[in-house]
Order: C-alpha cells, then structure tokens, then sequence
C-alpha cells in the first residue's frame, strides 16, 4: 500500500501530516517513510532526525558541455536546446550547466562531434532507522542541478526494497515533475489544503493530476480555524472526498521547534490527527 | 533596456512561508512610492498572486512547445527515438513501431533529431498561459500559470519571466518582482536567472533554516545577492534561521510579525490593506 501525501500549496501542512501518518501506521504495521520533496526534504525533521545512517550520492542526471577545440560555431546546438541552456560566448557557444537538463538533443544535432555528455551526482539518498521503530527514506536535489523527478524514482526504487506494508510518500509542493515522480504508481492519495483561497486553487488543481493518474483521494482540511466560512466551502466542495480537519494550534510549531513529532504532543490536534489516521486505516486496507 | 530595471527575485525554499505574501506587499508597497513595478508571478505550477490581490485573470497568451507525434507511414520500427530518449518517455519492442508517453516526454527534441526516416514529426502543445493585470496607476501583474500535467515545468517559468521583461520594458516600470516557486529546481533556476537580488523569505523553524540554506546554496551558485526576510518572526526559534544567515554571510534584512491580521487580508484577497507590515 502506497499513500502519498501532496497538496500544489507549500505550507500547508504535508510534511506534518505525513510525518503523523507514517508514526501511527507504524503502531499497526511495518511502515517506510519516504521524503520525496527533494529540492526541500523536511519529513526528517519533522520525525526528530537530524543525521542519517547512511547517505549515498547518486547521478540521475547528465550535463552537456562544448569541445571549443572541435566547436565550428554553426549555432545548430543553440537552435536545438529547448531549455534554453545553450549561450552564446565571445567564441562560440557555452553550455549553462544550470540550464542543461541533460536530454542530448545537442549532442545528436552537432555535425562534427564537438558536444560530450557526462554524468553529474545530481543528488543524495539517506536512509535513517528512525527511533520510532521504521526506516525513513530521504532525497535530495543538490540545489543548482536538474532531475528532480527521476531522483524521487531513485529513492522510490530503494525504499520498495525495505521490508513494509505501508509506504507513506510526503510530496513537494506544486504540480510538475517531481510531484508527478510521487504520485504515479501510489494507491491511495491524501491532499492537504488550508482556508485560503491559495489553498483551495491548488487544491484543485493537484486534484487534476490525481485524477489523470486515476488514483482514489481524499482531502484533509489543515488550520480550519483560521476562517471557518472557506473551511465550510471547501468542506462542501469536497464532498464524500472530506476526511476531517485539523484545528491550527501554536503547538505544531513548537513541536517542529523542538524536532518532537507533532502526535506525541498532547494536544487537539493529536486527537484530530489520530482521528484521521484511523480513518485513513480503514480506507486503505 | 532591461539594466535600467531593476529585477528582485522573492523566494525562499520551503512552501508557504510567504514568498508571494512579500513579493505583493513589496510590490504594492513601491508602487505607493511612486516606482511603476511589474510583479510577475513565475509560481507556474500554483500561482497565487492575482487571488491575494483580489483579481480574475484575462488575456490569456498561450504558451507552446513542440512534441513527438509519430508518422507510423515511416517508422521502420528501428528503436533509435527510444534508445536516445533520456527521460524514458518512449517504449520500444523489437519489430514494432514505438509507444509515446506524453507525461514522460520533456519536448526536448532528441527523438526527432535521432530518428534516420524522420518519421517523427512535431506538434506544438500548449504548455501553459500567461495573464496580465492592471493592479494600481503604478503596478502590472503578469502571471504564469502551467498546464496540469506538464512535467517539465522550467519552459512555462523562463517564458514567463521572458514576456514579464518584455512587457516591464514596454510599460518602462522601474522594477520587476519575480516571485517563485518554492524548491531549488530548474523553474526555480529559471526564474532566478538575470535577479540582481533575492529575497529569501523564511520562517523561524528548523524547516526554515534548513530549506533557506538550500536556496542560499543556489543562489551562491547563481552568484545572485541575497538577503533574509523572516516571516513569522515572533512564532518558533529566530536563532535557526540566524544560524543560515551566518553561515553564508547574508543579512536579514525584516522581520515580519505573525499577524491576525495579515492572516485575515490573504483570506480576503486584499494585501492592500496591510502594506504597513513592511
């Protein structure tokens, strides 16, 4: 069983919820947390880990880079990049490796070979048994390079091979390729929003990609306090999608202050959370 | 032209610690000032700016890109497009024609390139949209926004900032305000590029100190000037994110409060009202 954790919004609570689920799921059974936020991974923070037992770099990703020797400046290289990596120097054209997304579309158009590919360690995979009793699951995207998305394949690869039942994926915020990496293939998927009009715009349209992805959902209503008549619209909009709100509680941030997990506070919004939890046990035996 | 304009990048790493927040109220707040300001909102993939300023978004320009559509008349089934496809988007079985995965496919052009029949002919896709508005006398909103579905999110945020620059030159506004999405990705890198300064908007947790070093790390890289705004200032542990600060030599610069009533005008849509916070 896969479930993942998205929202479009940023700061709408994820990680949080995420961090909740994969802690209670673990009383039940064998969970793996996995971070797919890899360009802002704080599912580790929010568990109280800090290191990791083991930290791998990996390479997802290739950077292009011009031979000047061989470069006869024909410019089919800049014509030909569609990510606008490709610049134009004092003696020809140079390759902006921030811009170079690796595809080779310049190397296969370059009449005398002047072009090469070569791999890059574009990220990191860490791996912690955490003290709750599972193994968390974290990417990370070197900040200044490309392939989010494949990194989050990466990691999702190895965490498939920790003995669980349960995954439970906390997704970046937004709706491109990294987010895509973490909702295909999932069972289930929980989306986080918050009472704000941002909040349920994005809602909607994270909604469109787990649709296309045909994947069952539901919606958790994260500060609801802070304006109960969006909280009611959303509620409403939501339907038989609805699976319950979570009041917004200044013990969240003191938690995450003190890298304690958010449930082992006692609190309302524990009891929301395991509430929740408990629903989300049922819809996804 | 563009040099006489002054180009402000607001962003920040985490989600939701108030990028677009700021990048608004700075906005609203020079244009007060009498600057004439382009904001533009190269958030693609979730852009939020014209609800926190209370606007409908019209004029949609359409943004394109080529992909792949197979002419199977000319496939000799060969494999080629599928062996040079980098992001797996198409699938190969020896002796028939190949299968195309749109969500997959980047639209880098490597198969068409590659494919010896040039069986592989293109079709332009819309990828995403840009909008603008009229916000005061003194500030235009241009918004990018992406197509759901579209993986490869970078070409809708640099065509964005593109026509943002165009249209900044057009008006002659003295100052554009990129505000980006959160993360240190390639939409991101895109719409850093060319910033003479960010601004990274942070909040005082862990989680704030954490992902504003990645950024920072980032905009090192991009050798962009940066300084810390610090949201939320009085809720959580100011010294994690001064911890950051420290470590790459950048200043913070404000501190925001919490407030109620901030809270209240991003519910509304009118940041108007609290410009004061700044």
């Amino acid at each position: 069983m896969k479930i993942v954790v998205a929202s479009g919004k940023g700061g709408t609570g994820k990680s949080m919820f995420a961090s909740s689920l994969a802690w209670l799921f673990s009383e039940k059974t064998k969970v793996v947390a996995c971070d797919c936020d890899v360009d802002a991974p704080n599912l580790g923070l929010w568990l109280g880990v800090t290191t990791y037992d083991s930290e791998e770099n990996i390479s997802t990703s290739e950077k292009a880079k011009i031979i000047l020797d061989k470069c006869v400046e024909c410019g089919e290289c800049f014509e030909t990049c569609a990510f606008g990596a490709v610049e134009e120097i004092s003696n020809g054209f140079s390759i902006n490796p921030l811009l170079c997304e690796g595809c080779g579309a310049c190397q296969l158009v370059c009449p005398v070979e002047a072009i090469e590919l070569s791999p890059v360690m574009n990220g990191e995979i860490r791996v912690k048994n955490t003290k709750w009793g599972f193994p968390l699951v974290s990417g990370l995207l070197r900040p200044g390079e490309t392939g989010s998305g494949k990194i989050v394949q990466e990691m999702r690869r190895r965490a498939d091979r920790l003995s669980h039942n349960v995954m439970i994926l906390d997704a970046a915020a937004g709706i491109g390729c990294p987010v895509i990496a973490s909702v295909t293939g999932c069972d289930y998927a929980v989306l986080v929003t918050e009472p704000t009009p941002s909040g349920f715009a994005d809602l909607g349209r994270i909604l469109e990609i787990v649709n296309h992805f045909g994947i069952p959902y539901g919606i958790v209503l994260n500060k609801w306090d802070i304006n109960p008549d969006m909280s009611q619209k959303i509620e409403e909009w939501s339907r038989e999608q609805f699976l319950g709100k979570i009041s917004y509680d200044r013990i969240v941030i003191d938690s995450i202050v003190n890298l304690r997990p958010v449930v082992t506070s006692n609190s309302n919004v524990t009891k929301e959370i395991k509430e929740l939890s408990k629903k989300l046990q049922r819809l996804t035996k | 032209m563009t040099d006489i304009m002054d180009i402000i990048a607001s962003t920040g790493g985490k989600g939701g610690t108030g990028k677009s927040t700021f990048a608004i109220l700075l906005s609203l707040k020079l244009s007060k000032e009498g600057r004439s300001v382009l904001l533009c909102d190269c958030d693609v993939e979730c852009p939020n700016d014209h609800l926190l300023l209370g606007r409908e978004l019209h004029e949609s320009s359409p943004i394109c890109m080529k992909f792949p559509r197979l002419n199977e008349e000319k496939c000799v089934s060969c494999g080629t497009c599928s062996k040079v496809c980098r992001t797996n988007a198409i699938m190969w079985v020896k002796g028939k024609p190949p299968v195309f995965f749109e969500d997959l496919c980047s639209g880098c052009g490597a198969c068409w390139i590659a494919c010896p029949e040039k069986a592989i002919e293109t079709k332009m896709k819309i990828v995403g949209e840009t909008f603008v508005a009229k916000v005061n006398d003194n500030l235009w909103l241009l918004t990018g926004m992406s197509k759901p579905g579209i993986t490869e999110t970078g070409p809708v945020a640099k065509e964005t900032k593109s026509r943002a620059l165009k249209l900044g030159e057009k008006i002659g506004v003295d100052t554009v305000i990129v505000d980006t999405s959160p993360g240190t990705h390639c939409n991101v890198i895109q719409a850093l590029l060319g910033c003479e300064t960010a601004y990274i908007v942070t909040e005082p947790t862990p989680l704030g100190s954490h992902d504003s070093g990645l950024i920072l790390e980032l905009l090192r890289i991009m050798r962009i000037q940066s300084q810390i705004i610090l949201n939320k200032a009085d809720v959580g542990d100011k010294e994690v994110v001064k911890k950051t600060a420290e470590k790459y030599n950048v200043p913070v610069t404000l501190e925001i409060p919490y407030s109620e009533r901030l809270i209240r005008a991003y519910s509304e849509g009118r940041l108007d009202k609290v410009v004061d916070l700044i």
